[in-house]
């Protein structure tokens, strides 16, 4: 099984939103196209599907080596979860759930479509609410029927436009959780899922797709979009919450290289000196790696005015002025700072990125060496 | 700037239907919102927010107790006489003017020379970061701008009291919704203004407050620091709303020397046992993700649990985890690793309950 797209443009009116693009997706995937709103990942999701044509004469679309660019959305055989709950307010859960199975072609006896409701409605822990209205439950409750109703129809392939976009907080973390329980669960067929959250693409997909300007800037599986950004865009949207960026000199010292920010703020790059030919770079961070407390021995320690403290779940996310460079760090619990005062803070130097200035390429991966 | 007090507040909107039986929208609301502090009012939809904010800004009258300012008490005044400045979701200002007419506006109507207005109005735009746009057409503007200078045109008056932000940021574009949400916090500074933001978003109040009010079912269930909800919630209910993943609260029974669940004992030492000052019975476990300690190595005192989901979070992994060899698959607890511990589904872990991390709650109160 897979879906193939080649070569694929879409424009809106004079607008060239996707750019030739090519891709493969295999049978097992979860693959979430990861952008900001405003990128094209609803449009590739929708073309993708069905619901789209791309521009004549400019891209195919494979499902299982078949083309299927002129294939109707409903003689596909796929199932589609949008961004705003859409249910059938005059059904029931329980009917609600059961509708694709009423229209489809073959047709199914009572007590088999009885098992699958059940089944579905299990997975989304939905079992208790099958008499009530669409309009009766919750935000949460309501995705979450629109999510069974895709899945009753055990189609091969499941599109989910930012099901979570609509959600409180509260019920995001539960739902994500949710999916991520009934996807893994089921490792056949493909899940596309378009979705602005990088937590998202990261707790639930095999694969990671990062649009920018209408190409996929880079597609590959999880693990490694996310450890190793090809590039600058996707490491400062690939990460929770966004990398830090710093400009540094490659400098020499006593037969030592080192990119410089500072002179404090300093890492030895021996290691990958040969990699180096340039006079400046870009130092990513991640705020992980940045601590208002001692993460480890060798830990770089500068002062930082505190500008602004966010909570975001259970972390702190801490906002600082050091020098010129304003910086984010992360502590791992929820802890008040005074807004202007300075405080200690604990850079790990065996946890950076480096990134070429110009071509904005990733050029190295320190993953804690010394 | 002021000081806000609600006394025994409460509402009712069945008394104005005439019903018998009534429902309280918010009952009995006893609460300080401090001169120049950034305050705010959290709880999920239907709590009674909405009814709390407009009592304070006058357009409705409490069925029962008094609102004060400054110690005056206002009740019967109208939202004009109370001077509290609103921002509410959909930006408020006239797309016809420039930026500088709509924050000129409440000046111009309380008849200030406009020799002040220039002066008032280049101080607001520069704390909003708005000098450049002043001569700008208003329709020109982006969702975030718009909202900031509906914010400037309330706080502009010498005589507004303060501030009320009605879940300010929920039409604003994502993309800038962040950007906006830290520049509210700097201007609340910056002007030292009495505000109170009323939101269900964890984060934006969080973010924003130095005290939060947390609402729940027409009362306010808890007042507190972001740190002391989250280190000591008055409920279990409060401690699975403040952070993310919530605590995990368990049904138990208290004993003697320990703790029985459903599917496991928790061991006290005698100290611990001895601070909790109930006797046996009914009670509930609450136990942060972050606090349990998950091994992949048996211990004494560990007890087996096996992983059924794995969040990678980025800086961490969340584990959802259920009682080893136990047919109840419903009873889940979730814990936190370190994102470089490997981990996968189907394996065994072994957690570890410390002390010092647990809450006990008894009808839905904490005790210890």
């Amino acid at each position: 099984m897979s879906i193939r797209i080649e070569n694929v443009n879409k424009s809106f009116g004079k607008h060239l939103i996707l750019k030739n693009i090519s891709l493969e997706i295999k049978d097992g995937n979860f693959v979430s196209f990861l952008a900001p709103t405003g990128s094209g990942k609803t449009t590739l999701l929708r073309i993708m599907a069905g619901l789209e044509r791309p521009d004549k004469g400019h891209g195919k679309i494979f499902y299982d080596d078949v083309d299927v660019t002129d294939v109707p959305v409903r003689e596909r055989n796929i199932s589609m979860v949008y961004q705003d709950f859409i249910n059938y307010p005059s059904m029931t859960v329980y009917e609600n759930i059961a509708s694709p199975l009423r229209v489809s072609k073959n047709k199914m006896s009572k007590k088999e479509i009885d098992e699958k409701v059940r089944e579905a409605a299990d997975l989304l822990s939905l079992s208790d609410l099958f008499k009530h209205y669409p309009s009766e439950t919750s935000g949460g409750q309501q995705q979450r029927i629109a999510i069974a109703r895709a899945l009753v129809k055990g189609t091969k392939y499941i599109f989910l436009d930012e099901p979570l976009a609509n959600l409180d907080y509260k019920l995001r973390e539960e739902l994500r959780g949710q999916l991520k329980e009934t996807f893994s669960s089921n490792k056949k067929g493909i899940i596309i899922y378009a979705t602005a959250d990088p937590i998202d693409a990261l707790i639930l997909s095999s694969h990671v797709g990062f649009l920018h300007e209408g190409k996929i800037l880079q597609y590959d599986i999880l693990d490694k979009a996310y450890n190793y950004p090809q590039y600058l865009e996707v490491a400062s949207y690939f990460s929770n919450p966004a990398m830090n960026f710093l400009e540094a000199k490659l400098v020499e010292e006593d037969n030592n290289y080192f990119l410089e920010v500072t002179e404090k703020l300093k890492v030895k790059v021996d290691k990958f000196k040969e990699k180096l030919d340039k006079r400046e770079y870009l130092l990513g961070i991640r705020a992980q790696a940045i601590s208002p407390h001692r993460q480890r021995q060798n830990d770089i320690i500068i002062k930082g005015m505190v500008e602004l403290v966010e909570v975001v779940g259970s972390d702190t996310e801490l906002h600082f002025k050091y020098k010129n460079f304003q910086l984010l760090s992360l502590s791992q619990k929820i802890e008040s700072f005074k807004i202007g005062n300075l405080v200690d803070i604990f850079i790990d130097p065996s946890r950076f990125y480096v990134f070429d200035k110009d071509t904005r390429r990733l050029v190295y991966r320190m993953a804690g060496e010394e | 700037m002021a000081r806000i007090e609600f006394k025994n507040v409460s509402h009712s909107f069945e008394i104005a239907e005439g019903k018998e039986k009534l429902e309280w929208a918010v009952n009995d609301i006893n609460i300080i919102w401090e001169d120049g502090v950034a305050n705010a009012l959290l709880g999920p939809s239907g709590c009674g927010k909405t009814t709390m904010l407009n009592i304070i800004s006058g357009l409705l009258m409490p069925s029962e107790g008094k609102v004060y300012i400054d110690g005056k008490d206002v009740t019967e005044l109208s939202t004009r006489e109370r001077h509290i400045a609103q921002v509410f979701q959909f930006p408020v200002i006239y797309d016809s003017m420039n930026v500088y007419n709509n924050l000129a506006f409440p000046l111009v109507n309380a008849k200030v020379s406009s020799s002040k207005i220039r002066a008032k109005v280049e101080k607001i735009a520069e704390i909003l970061g708005l000098v450049d746009y002043l001569e700008f057409p208003s329709s020109k503007l982006n969702s975030a701008e718009k909202q900031k200078v509906s914010l400037g045109r309330g706080i502009i008056r010498d005589d507004t009291v303060g501030i009320l932000l009605d879940e300010p940021l929920t039409v604003i574009d994502p993309k800038m919704r962040g950007e906006l949400r830290r520049q509210l916090k700097i201007i609340q500074r910056e002007l030292n203004i009495t505000a109170i933001y009323v939101t269900h978003d964890q984060h934006e109040a969080l973010t924003f407050a130095d005290e939060v009010a947390i609402m729940k079912d027409g009362r306010i269930v808890q007042v507190g620091s972001p740190h002391e909800l989250y280190s000591d919630p008055e409920s279990p209910f409060i401690g699975y709303f403040i952070g993310s993943p919530g605590m995990n609260i368990l049904d138990g029974k208290l004993n003697k020397s320990n703790l029985s669940l459903k599917e496991f004992d928790i061991e006290f030492s005698k100290d611990f046992r001895d601070k909790i000052k109930i006797k046996n019975g009914e009670c509930q476990l609450g136990i942060r993700p972050e606090a349990i300690i998950t091994s992949k190595v048996k211990t004494k005192g560990t007890i087996p649990f096996e992983i059924i989901i794995v969040e990678n979070m980025g800086s961490y992994k969340i584990l959802t985890l259920i009682k080893k060899n136990e047919s109840n698959r419903n009873l889940r607890i979730k814990s936190r690793t370190d994102i470089d511990m490997s981990v996968s589904k189907g394996e065994t872990v072994y957690l570890k309950f410390p002390e010092e991390y647990l809450k006990i709650f008894k009808d839905n109160h904490k005790i210890y």
